[in-house]
């Protein structure tokens, strides 16, 4: 019941700076690509239109008007409700209808049967309101075009990045609509669905997240080349996301809490762990009792260690273990079992704990998900509702993308190109990034080798390894230079097509976590305004250089 | 009628090129011309002449190949020029599932127009141009003449200066072009500049000042209508009624001073003026129906 991936950090700073190094290059790539097709087209004139057509379309954003923008807006909802736009109720209603005939009673888990209604509603809701935003934003305009009742309108003195806004506004306002009446109808169902006992299980949990190091069986922290354990024994898993200690040696896992604040605890002060590890047994034992574990909160500058009552770890539960109500007293074993008070072991909001598993050549698999101190918990409907914004700003992101392909390709055709980016972005991208950077995605600390189309093709033949070292040949470097130039590529497209999947924070709600603020409310919202600014220029430009009478 | 030169082009050419860049057809060759403020210019020609592609070349709707465009002293490509421009496209390209009254108040907003403004001269155009008992009924439920009327009411919202109609009588009843062309000549009076195209003669002769002829995407013959039709060989003289007598001492005179009578003959009125009077008879008093001559006395 904990996350199956990293809530990522997120610096505002850094990823800003990373957007304007993107555009900057995105910018000088289009301006010199301009330069040179208007040269090939115009000859020595070129440059000075695409240069007077620059400075048109800045003259152009200085007689933005408001009104006008309205108007297209409203034009496009209605011209969207005419489009038979809420028939998308009927599919809503006919799977919400016979939903609980195949889901309810599936589990007698409370918490599991939590998760699928929520996973449910909210997966259907993205699922519905995604194709319908996808449809009006890539239709709209060139069937606009087509049936030539935009020449009355590019006739007024309608500037066209106004014709680009109002298409965005009205299609977003339209589909806003449906996907805030489907948000409701969900709620509602799902508080209709539960039983009277499981729905104490809708809840937001608040975690804090630390970060993690592992010690090996023989009491080290680092591997022989001096770097940091970032994991611990692999129990054979090929697509290793949590990694195990072994029970009763000197194996432990080290989380590091930072910028704790001990007053937002709950009740005031009552620190709570929370942890879902993974047992892994070598032998069957005793099957009705669990692995056992310890945690052992440390204060590395005061050099205290406060060794915590052992508990019994329940698989697939939440393991909710309240200090206070587990030790009586907290004792400092590094000083004579002498009572310590919790705010001595938690210095300047920092908080140090290690966890050992105590069963003999048993093992525990743990992830930095795995472990949290849990604040009080939030209201799920709120929880419930971000996941609802962030399925709004994928939504918006669709229609800005639509919208923009409208600007310059014909329906199907823009459909396709915006159907091709949402399925890369929400499919490929940890794929695309972890072939740029080398690292696995979900998980920076496992390297992968091999990467190189050229490379591949040599290899697979030749039933080489990716770590064999190739010879230092000119073909060799030939074919480096190739898979250089390609993952440059790459990373280029990594960038211009967004990560969808992390909109998708359905995960969150559906294992009764709060939607975090830091971690994917506030990156995808600015991810939004990143991406869509650029997409709206490149709409502006489109529509204006194109001639709508071209045969 | 000024001097002001309101539209000008210079060597205007336009080729259709197809997906690779290779010509497809030259539709518009070296088009100079100029309208001037005050006149209703009408652009002539055949089917595929450049007539409308002269037109979308001035609203920036296509981009010349060659040559330059000027409108009301803007290139063709500012969009600033739009604000004292009226446009009634060939088809009525409206929203259809709008009405009157939201088509007009569309329009409007597009103009920047304040709402009170809006409304006014919304309730204005849809009354000068006949709509007033389907002003609340869709677009899509009007019938060709009154979607007409309403694309000429939206060209309007704006008061033009100048007003660019496309083919402005076609798929009206004889009635129906009566008033299009009566608007057009109120339009004239009121100072505006009207551009119009059409390839029917007739409704071009009655309205415009001057024409300019296109074929084959050139400039065939361009001048004052009066002065283009004007048959100087021969004199025309109107009186009242003469008698047979009166008619042979005038031959006979013209005979002696050298020239000849070429024709004699009583006037006839234009079909479409005896349709409409037939019409606007029947309106005034209705019931009243033509009965058929008795056998025997046709």
């Amino acid at each position: 019941m904990s996350l199956t991936f990293f809530p990522k950090p997120f610096d505002l700073g850094a990823d800003l700076r990373h957007w304007a190094i993107v555009m900057v290059v995105i910018v000088v790539v289009s301006f010199l690509t301009a330069i040179v097709t208007s040269i090939l087209a115009l000859g020595f004139a070129g440059p000075l239109q695409v240069l007077a057509h620059m400075i048109e379309g800045f003259k152009d954003l200085l007689g933005t008007s408001p009104r006008r923008c309205l108007a297209l807006t409203q034009l496009t909802f209605r011209e969207a409700l005419r489009r038979k736009t809420l028939w998308v109720f009927a599919v809503f209603a006919l799977l919400f209808l016979f939903a609980g005939w195949f889901m309810s009673d599936v589990t007698a888990d409370s918490q599991l049967q939590v998760k699928n209604y929520v996973s449910f509603v909210l997966r259907t809701i993205s699922w519905l309101i995604l194709p319908v935003a996808l449809l009006l934003a890539c239709w709209g305009l060139p069937e606009d075009i087509k049936a030539r009742s935009l020449h009355t309108v590019v006739t007024k003195p309608v500037r066209r990045h106004e014709i680009v806004i109002g298409r965005i506004l009205g299609y977003s306002a339209i589909a806003g609509l449906v996907l805030a009446v489907m948000s409701v109808i969900g709620i509602l169902w799902i508080n209709r669905q539960l039983p009277d006992d499981m729905r104490s299980q809708l809840i937001a949990r608040v975690p804090v997240y630390g970060d993690i190091r592992f010690v090996d069986n023989d009491g080290n922290d680092k591997d022989n080349q001096g770097n940091v354990l970032t994991a611990g024994i692999n129990v054979g898993d090929e697509d290793m996301f949590r990694s195990f200690i072994e029970g009763n040696t000197k194996a432990s896992a080290i989380w590091e809490f930072s910028k704790l604040e001990p007053k937002r605890f709950d009740d005031g002060g009552r620190l709570k762990f929370e942890s879902s590890f993974q047992s892994f047994r070598t032998y069957k034992g005793n099957i009705e009792r669990q692995l056992m574990c310890q945690y052992t909160l440390v204060n590395p500058a005061k050099k205290i260690r406060v060794q915590l009552k052992p508990f019994e770890v329940h698989e697939f539960r939440r393991n909710v273990y309240d200090v206070a109500e587990q030790n009586k007293t907290l004792e400092d074993v590094n000083h004579n079992n002498e009572p310590v008070d919790l705010s001595a072991v938690i210095e300047e909001g920092t908080l140090q704990v290690e966890v050992r598993c105590l069963s003999s050549a048993q093992f525990l698999g743990m992830a930095r998900p795995d472990l949290f101190i849990r604040l009080p918990d939030h209201s799920f409907a709120v929880s419930y509702f971000k996941s609802i914004v962030n399925i709004g700003l994928m939504m918006v992101m669709v229609v800005v993308l639509g919208v923009m392909s409208g600007c310059f390709a014909k329906g199907p055709v823009a459909t396709m190109l915006t159907a091709f980016v949402i399925l890369v972005g929400l499919t490929a991208h940890d794929f695309m990034k972890t072939l740029v950077t080398g690292k696995v995605a979900y998980n920076p600390t496992i390297t992968v080798q091999g990467t190189g189309v050229m490379d591949s093709l040599y290899r697979i033949p030749k039933h080489m390894t990716p770590g064999v070292e190739l010879d230092d040949s000119f073909g060799v470097r030939m074919m480096k230079t190739f898979d250089n130039i390609e993952l440059n590529g790459l990373w280029a497209i990594q960038h211009v097509i967004p990560d969808f999947a992390s909109y998708d924070t359905s995960e969150y709600v559906a294992n009764a976590f709060d939607v975090p603020w830091a971690a994917a409310m506030l990156p995808n919202l600015l991810a939004t305004l990143g991406y869509c600014f650029p997409w709206i220029i490149v709409g502006y430009f489109s529509l204006r250089l194109r001639e709508l009478e071209a045969k | 009628m000024s001097n002001e030169v309101v539209i000008q082009t210079r060597n205007l050419t336009k080729i259709y090129r197809d997906f690779w860049g290779r010509k497809k057809v030259r539709a518009l060759n070296s088009l100079s011309l100029d309208v001037v403020k005050g006149e209703v210019f009408g652009l002539l020609g055949p089917n595929g002449s450049g007539k409308t592609t002269t037109l979308k070349l001035l609203l920036g709707l296509l981009f010349p190949t060659e040559g330059e465009v000027t409108i009301l002293g803007k290139s063709a490509s500012d969009v600033t020029k739009n604000e004292r421009i009226g446009y009634l496209p060939e088809e009525s390209y409206l929203y259809r599932f709008l009405n009157a009254e939201e088509t007009l108040d569309f329009y409007g907003r597009l103009f920047n127009m304040p709402a009170h403004v809006r409304k006014e001269r919304a309730k204005k155009l849809i009354e000068r141009v006949g709509l007033t008992n389907a002003r609340r009924r869709q677009l899509k439920e009007y019938s060709k003449g009154m979607t007409r009327r309403i694309g000429l009411a939206q060209a309007l919202i704006n008061e033009p200066d100048l007003i660019l109609l496309d083919e402005p009588t076609s798929g009206l009843d004889p009635l129906g072009s009566r008033d299009m062309k009566d608007m057009i000549v109120k339009l004239k009076e009121e100072g505006k500049t009207v551009v119009m195209c059409s390839h029917l003669l007739a409704d071009v002769q009655d309205v415009c000042d001057r024409i300019a002829i296109l074929d084959g995407g050139e400039l065939k013959v361009f001048g004052r209508v009066q002065d283009l039709l004007k048959d100087q060989g021969v004199t025309q003289i109107k009186t009242s009624q003469l008698s047979e007598g009166v008619i042979k001492e005038v031959e006979a005179l013209l005979a002696s001073r050298g020239a000849k009578l070429l024709e004699v003959d009583h006037p006839t009125t234009s079909l479409e003026d005896l349709f409409v009077k037939t019409v606007r008879d029947s309106a005034a008093r209705p019931g009243q129906r033509y009965v058929p001559p008795a056998p025997g006395k046709v």
